[in-house]
């Protein structure tokens, strides 16, 4: 029964094509342009955690208990003995999703050229192990990252260079509260300057080697404050560092975190651009329901006259209720079909070449992520067939009222009918 | 008539009040002008007491009135040989290890010197005290044996300074300064400095050894001990240029 009727119903859909072609078009180009637009808020996303996360932070961090966000540099891991780093770094790579590791160490300090001073975060790394955990060495616009060769190079960000007045191959002063209490002080070259985009970094972060750092603090080599992770799959990074901090924790004190908990405000972002999504879904759909609603309930009311025909040759009600449901359920599955037609061209577009937002001076940013000057889509497989799925429930319920109508009709009076 | 006795009282109260906060005046400026004149070199040692190190520092200052500083730091080896210079605002330090002199920002001058509890405008710029708040006397009498006032000064509103209220303690006898208080704006005591080791140096009673204490961190301190020091005594000019601050 149930293959006859839907059979009927896919014939009773192409008895008025053009009726049906409108609908199927407007409902069509209404999941194609909701494809397009899962398909730019993703890529939103997934540039702001790239942004949020990739630069300098990383996915994952590890730190002594009490140590974030102060940042003392008196609270190194494993406290003043501080730890073996190879062997931590060996036990955090044990875990077959981290893709890799870097040690680091962070102060805070006057960096002055000759007659400008300002304050500045100093991070520590070791340049080929940072370089597989963030991403800051494709941000370089002059010089180059650091290397081991130069051991006595730092790397600043150009509003930096720029508020105290140094270039490519300046010499800066570095000036901090080492750990014994002693003025740390150095004297080092700029080997290479970066521009992210976000003040923050740009403005106020400068790098050098882990080991220059540490004896500008008067820290011995087992002496660090952080360990930064690179996951393979960046959605993994709660789970993953509620792992690790078990796992490391029953050999040393540490407190890990994922990149939600360092940056909550990211988390919070993604969170609404989720929501905003959602609500756009929403309005599709109720958008969907009158489009239905009105196809169906005319295609009802034309065929009073044939639907009485059919219960009065024994169609029970139930099933006028399921043909009519299934006309329905017919038409947003071909518009489905159709939208996708139209959508899959606009999604390898915004994949490959993104929405190019013009401009030629400074990066565009949105919310305060440095998009450039292409938006890139990225895609959301599960937003699509959430949407696709929604539609389909959407298109049923909205035939509900022209069906129970429908099977309502009286026999008698319905063959009268015109 | 006693209307008239009583506003007559009043008047009389309201000048007495005057003339005190007037005294009061003078005992505070004073006090803050203990360590400042025409021209002073001194040996200088802070002992800070930190939850992270504790560590002695002996520096040699010079100083011509309030507007010319060098500090110039003698122990231990890895800080011997910093040096600061304050010439009016500009403040310049001197490290030895770069060899470098490089500008301070002008907040750096109201921040922890050298990792103690002191800052630099603590040591070498107290004498706004007396221009910047007002003066009342908060308390007169005995306490511990010794017949003390209490000073309490609060900023006057068109001064730009750190602390919401300040509290002072004097010897009456001699105006040697016991204590004082610093409060934050919500009234809250911050850090607390007490003098002690009151010593003649050229006439002048001074005391040598100062202790600040951060109230909010128990077991932290710094004591800074005036090893040697002699008031009015010639220093040239050059002593006070970038060119000596590398010697």
């Amino acid at each position: 029964m149930s293959g006859r009727i839907l059979g009927l119903a896919w014939r009773n859909l192409w008895r008025n094509p053009r009726r049906t072609l409108i609908a199927m078009s407007a409902i069509g180009f209404g999941y194609a342009m909701l494809l397009f637009v899962a398909c730019l808020m993703a890529g939103l996303r997934q540039q702001m955690i790239e942004t949020g996360t990739s630069l300098v932070l990383s996915d994952i961090e590890v730190h002594a208990p009490g140590y974030y966000p102060k940042r003392s540099i008196h609270q190194t891991l494993g406290g003043r003995q501080g730890t073996n780093v190879g062997t931590l770094l060996a036990a955090i790579a044990a875990d077959p999703r981290i893709d890799a590791a870097s040690p680091r160490v962070y102060a805070y300090g006057l960096v002055s050229a000759t007659t400008q001073s300002a304050g500045a975060e100093i991070l520590g790394v070791v340049p080929n192990q940072e370089q597989k955990v963030t991403v800051l060495q494709t941000r370089i616009v002059k010089g180059s990252y650091l290397t081991e060769r130069m051991p006595k190079g730092i790397l600043i960000g150009d509003r930096f260079a720029t508020t105290i007045g140094v270039g490519l191959g300046s010499e800066i002063i570095v000036l901090t509260e080492a750990a014994d209490g002693s003025m740390g002080n150095d004297l080092y070259t700029v080997v290479g300057i970066f521009h992210t985009g976000l003040d923050a970094i740009d403005r106020g972060l400068v790098l050098m080697s882990l080991a220059s750092l540490q004896e500008l603090l008067r820290l011995p080599p087992v002496r660090i404050h952080e360990v930064g992770i690179k996951l393979h799959n960046i959605t993994e990074a709660t789970t993953v560092a509620a792992a690790l901090g078990a796992q490391l924790g029953k050999t040393l004190p540490v407190r890990v975190r994922a990149w939600p908990e360092l940056v909550p405000e990211l988390a919070d972002y993604v969170q609404f651009n989720r929501g905003v999504t959602f609500i756009l879904f929403v309005i599709f759909f109720m958008l969907v329901i009158i489009g239905i609603v009105n196809t169906m309930l005319m295609a009802v009311i034309e065929r009073t006259r044939e639907l009485g025909m059919l219960m009065a040759v024994g169609m029970r009600p139930v099933h006028v209720v399921s043909l009519i449901l299934a006309e329905a359920v017919g038409l947003a599955a071909a518009s489905l079909v159709l939208g996708g037609v139209i959508g899959a061209p606009l999604l390898w577009y915004l994949q490959v070449h993104g929405l190019n937002l013009g401009g030629v001076g400074d990066e565009v940013s949105l919310a305060g992520v440095v998009v450039g000057h292409h938006w890139y889509g990225q895609q959301d497989f599960s937003a699509y067939s959430q949407a696709a799925l929604g539609l389909a429930v959407t298109a049923l319920v909205s035939a509900l009222y022209p069906a129970l109508r429908a099977a309502r009709f009286r026999p008698a009076e319905a063959l009268r009918k015109v | 008539m006693a209307l008239c006795v009583g506003l007559v009282l009043l008047n009389l109260g309201q000048m007495s009040n005057a003339a005190d906060d007037q005294r009061a005046r003078e005992i505070v400026d004073r006090v803050a002008r203990l360590f400042i004149s025409k021209s002073s070199i001194s040996e200088v040692e802070m002992q800070i007491t930190n939850e992270n190190w504790q560590r002695n520092i002996l520096m040699r200052i010079w100083s011509v009135g309030e507007e010319n500083i060098l500090v110039r730091i003698i122990s231990p080896p890895e800080d011997a040989g910093t040096a600061v210079l304050k010439v009016g605002s500009n403040s310049w330090y001197y490290l030895p290890k770069t060899k470098r002199t490089i500008q301070m920002p002008a907040s750096m001058t109201m921040t922890s010197w050298m990792g103690s509890h002191f800052t630099l405008d603590d040591l070498v710029k107290q004498s706004h005290l007396a221009s910047d708040y007002f003066i009342t006397t908060s308390f007169e009498g005995t306490r511990n044996g010794v017949a003390v006032n209490e000073y309490t000064l609060t900023p006057k509103p068109a001064t730009v300074v750190v602390w919401g209220k300040i509290v002072l303690e004097v010897r009456q006898a001699d105006h040697m300064p016991t204590w004082q208080r610093y409060y934050n704006e919500d009234g809250k005591p911050i850090r607390e400095l007490t003098f002690s080791e009151y010593t003649t140096v050229k006439r002048r009673l001074i005391p040598t050894r100062l202790i600040m204490r951060p109230l909010d961190k128990a077991g932290e301190q710094t004591a800074l001990i005036y090893k040697n020091i002699s008031f009015d005594v010639p220093i040239s000019e050059e002593i006070f240029s970038l060119n000596n601050l590398k010697r």
